[in-house]
């Protein structure tokens, strides 16, 4: 298999609080891949840093055999990298169809001229928007909620509502921050089976997961992260038995 | 002997600018309170004085004294109409109320003190000359005054309590609460010591030029704001810095283009600083939106 | 006496009565409006429906850059200057056809935005407002000091009559219609510009930042684009000023006069179409009506934008997000 996604000794420090230190990490193509680790271990800055969001400190990210380190978010969107956010971020006062909508952005080609004239890109932009976004809310389970605003959905909603805007982009690689925080059981299948599904359809998913439950029984490779280190990596098994991850849990000792 | 003088013109309404800088920078600097209506406050306050003298005949010195107090109650209403009911709210809120403030304000001291330009008194007359070079009393006594208010001013934010909870609220807010600071109180009277600060630099500056106008405000409000973003907008040193330069940048770019461009030159750096620097000579980088 | 609930339930009636039929409404203004220079001959309350036209516009287009994208623009009245004086510089020495001089005037005030965009792009809220304002002021001091070509603060009277083959637009029923044609032509286009995926870009930059820049958005491109497009109409709406007063000075493009739109838009409401038209129609009209207030109008501007701001943050007509400002986080 190849790789998707491959990090050269990342670095992100905050005022000399090493965030993120020397992460190197591969993904393969076609994989789950969690990330796991306590509190302030540096996951969602590498989510941060590999989306460009926040600037690395010293390192490379290398997507596809292409150095994207210096790449702006939306460049980096633009090759097919998508994502959600911890503390949802989604567009509070618009309904959950027009947040879809926006989230074809690079799919689409209006510009002003179309847009005044109604023209035929206009026309075949918003048919595609419209038909896909609807499409999207469905496979997310959201296809009765495509009129409530986004900041009136429930919280659960509010997360499914977010990877549907981040299929918009049609990624290759998709990244999820804490998909199911908040989530009841039930709620939780529901977008373990929807991860599941997009990555049989072909999509590599990193995922930043508090739930052991949904790690194990998502994942095909873990990556474990304490205070900005990579201290263990591999498949569910072999990392849950690994001394020191259960160290880095449980303190000192415990192991 | 030109450049000489025009640098003594330069550090003399760079003083006033500093003094007016310091008001601003303490109100959005250090209290984190947005304000568009600085300029139409410090108009206001100078309007009272010149009131007092002029309609009815103070001694200018009880004049300046009377309107003083005056001003820390504009400071207290514009805290109440914009600001308190607004503090937990995204900060544009606090743009708009205190655009609408400052355009209300604008217009009523319009239309009690008139639309012309009044002619304001000078403090004192009179001149020296060192060297060969004209310096006026005016400059002397607005130099001297600000740096002594600077050194109060210094004082009051080390050693008193208030002024020690005023820096502390705008270093870590919850922290501030934590130790028993009243917030509330804290920002009231923060903000009108800035807005009378603003009104002694805004009274010296009509004295300097013997001129007031109602429309004065917006261009006032926004040399300040100028200064302040040029010094650095949390530090309190870099607004005295700021007017300074900006003060005498100003004067020599007047001797070297004419008067009509000297505002534009001001606008100019204005806007220099703010897209090339936007935290400043001095200061941190804040992020108010 | 009415209870509290009597009475919001009565508005609430109001309410859905004013929505059902929302088209039939805006039909009913829109037919009076034409009718209106016909049923009255009184040739001053038609001179100030010209004018309350032309603020509409103006304030339309400055609700497209504050209210689509948050950008508070506070030295409008520069670029309603730029269009103005683009206008009357031509006209006093060209004969160029009016539509192309509307034209020129909208694409100088736009450019101009591009060269004051570029570099505020990355500025946020009062530092883009201090920095608009800086702007405003030095195209109106430069307005006053290149008198080689702009006269200084004489002006420039005799700004000729647009003509349009042998028709010469006159009269202040001429130009009412004429203002009336510019407003409808602008609210259609803008329409269709919002409800695009150039609108919902704009949208997404007001709504979430964050969020935009992981959609692919490039955020400073929109900022940008939002400007010239407004600024656009600043610029028509300062042509048509210039073509119906037929002379400009820079007296007229003080702050205040960029405040008084600000303050338009605010009360009618940012980011609908219909608020600005409401804020500016209200702001301009009721002045009128009580003639005595005509001293105190920037007062009763800065009274309703506080007014508005603790009791309706939306504005009368205003998008939703602003009644949910408490709710929101702080940012």
């Amino acid at each position: 298999m190849a790789t998707i996604l491959k990090t050269d000794k990342v670095c992100k420090y905050f005022d000399g609080v090493k965030a993120v230190d020397k992460v190197s990490i591969e993904v393969e193509e076609g994989i789950i891949l969690g990330i796991i680790g306590p509190n302030g271990a540096g996951k969602t800055t590498l989510f941060n840093v590999l989306t460009g969001m926040l600037a690395e400190t010293d390192g490379k990210v290398i997507y596809k055999n292409k150095d994207i380190t210096k790449l702006s978010p939306q460049d980096i969107t633009n090759i097919g990298i998508s994502r959600t956010f911890q503390n949802i971020k989604l567009f509070d006062h618009l309904s959950a169809h027009e947040n879809v909508k926006i989230g074809f952005h690079t799919k689409t080609k209006t510009g002003f001229i179309d847009a005044i004239f109604k023209t035929k890109t206009y026309k075949n932009d918003e048919q595609k928007v419209n038909e896909k976004g609807i499409k999207l809310l469905k496979r997310v389970g959201l296809a009765e909620k495509q009129e409530i605003l986004g900041q009136n959905l429930s919280y659960g909603d509010k997360r499914r509502l977010e990877i549907a805007r981040a299929l918009a982009v049609e990624p290759d690689l998709l990244l999820v921050d804490e998909p199911t925080a908040g989530m009841n059981a039930k709620e939780t299948r529901t977008i373990v089976e929807l991860l599941d599904k997009l990555n049989d359809e072909g999509i590599t998913v990193i995922i930043i997961e508090h739930d052991m439950g949904v790690i194990m029984n998502l994942c095909d490779e873990i990556v474990v992260l304490n205070d900005g280190n990579v201290i263990s990596r591999g498949d569910p098994n072999y990392v849950q038995n690994d001394p020191a991850v259960r160290e880095a849990y449980l303190g000192k000792g415990a192991s | 002997m030109f450049w000489i003088r025009q640098i003594i013109n330069g550090i003399t309404q760079g003083s006033i600018y500093a003094l007016m800088a310091i008001g601003y920078s303490l109100i959005f600097g250090k209290l984190l309170l947005v304000t568009f209506a600085f300029g139409e406050m410090v108009v206001f306050g100078v309007f009272v004085s010149y009131y007092l003298y002029a309609i009815a005949g103070l001694n200018l010195f009880l004049a300046v004294i009377i309107a003083l107090p005056i001003s820390w109650g504009l400071g207290m209403l514009v805290d109440k109409i914009c600001y308190e009911k607004f503090r937990d709210e995204p900060r544009f809120l606090m743009l708009i109320t205190t655009i609408g403030f400052g355009i209300f304000l604008k217009s009523f001291t319009q239309l009690i003190f008139g639309t012309g330009y009044r002619s304001y008194p000078n403090f004192i007359e009179g001149k020296i000359i060192v060297g060969g070079i004209r310096i006026t009393y005016i400059q002397i006594f607005i130099i001297l005054t600000t740096l002594l208010l600077l050194y109060g001013l210094n004082l009051f934010f080390k050693k008193t309590k208030l002024g020690v909870g005023i820096i502390a609220l705008s270093n870590d807010l919850d922290a501030a609460k934590l130790v028993g600071i009243n917030v509330n109180k804290s920002i009231k009277f923060g903000h009108s010591l800035g807005v009378v600060l603003g009104v002694f630099g805004g009274m010296m500056m009509v004295s300097y030029y013997n001129a007031i106008g109602a429309s004065m405000g917006p261009i006032l409000g926004l040399k300040a704001f100028t200064v302040v973003v040029f010094g650095g907008i949390t530090s309190l040193p870099g607004a005295i810095i700021g007017g300074f330069t900006l003060g005498i940048l100003e004067n020599l770019s007047v001797a070297t283009f004419g008067s009509g461009y000297k505002d534009i030159v001001a606008f100019v750096i204005l806007i220099l600083i703010l897209v090339l620097r936007p935290s400043g000579l001095l200061g941190k980088k804040i992020d108010l939106f | 006496m009415f209870s509290n609930s009597k009475i919001s339930n009565i508005i609430g009636k109001l309410k859905g009565i004013i929505l059902e039929n929302k088209l039939k409404i805006y039909l009913i203004i829109l037919i009076s409006a034409v009718i209106f220079p016909i049923i009255t001959d009184n040739q001053y309350y038609i001179y100030i429906g010209v004018l309350t036209l032309m603020y509409m516009i103006l304030a339309s287009s400055l609700n497209i850059i504050v209210g689509y994208t948050y950008q508070y623009l506070i030295g409008f009245a520069g670029f309603f200057a730029i269009g103005a004086y683009t206008t009357a510089i031509i006209t006093t020495s060209y004969e160029v056809n009016f539509i192309f001089v509307f034209l020129i005037s909208g694409i100088i005030a736009s450019i101009f935005a591009l060269l004051l965009g570029i570099p505020t792009s990355r500025l946020g809220g009062i530092f883009f407002a201090f920095a608009t304002l800086g702007f405003g002021e030095i195209i109106r001091l430069i307005i006053i000091n290149w008198d080689t070509l702009t006269r200084g603060t004489f002006g420039i009277p005799g700004i000729p009559r647009p003509k349009l083959f042998n028709f010469i637009i006159n009269t202040n029923t001429n130009f009412y219609y004429f203002a009336l044609l510019i407003l409808l032509v602008q609210l259609f286009i803008s329409y269709r510009v919002i409800n695009s995926r150039v609108g919902r870009a704009w949208l997404s930059l007001k709504e979430n930042s964050e969020a935009a820049k992981a959609m692919g958005i490039k955020i400073a491109k929109y900022r940008v684009l939002n400007l010239m497009y407004g600024t656009f109409w600043a610029g028509m709406g300062g042509a048509f000023f210039a073509y119906f007063t037929q002379y400009v000075s820079p007296d007229t493009f003080v702050l205040d006069e960029g405040f008084r739109i600000f303050a338009m838009v605010l009360v009618g409401g940012m980011g609908t179409l219909i608020g600005p038209i409401a804020g500016s129609g209200l702001l301009t009209i009721l002045p009128e009506l009580v003639r005595e207030f005509a001293r105190y109008q920037l007062i009763i501007y800065g009274i309703a934008i506080l007014l508005i701001i603790h009791y309706r943050p939306q504005g009368l007509f205003g998008a939703k997000e602003l009644a949910q400002a408490k709710v929101e986080e702080k940012k």
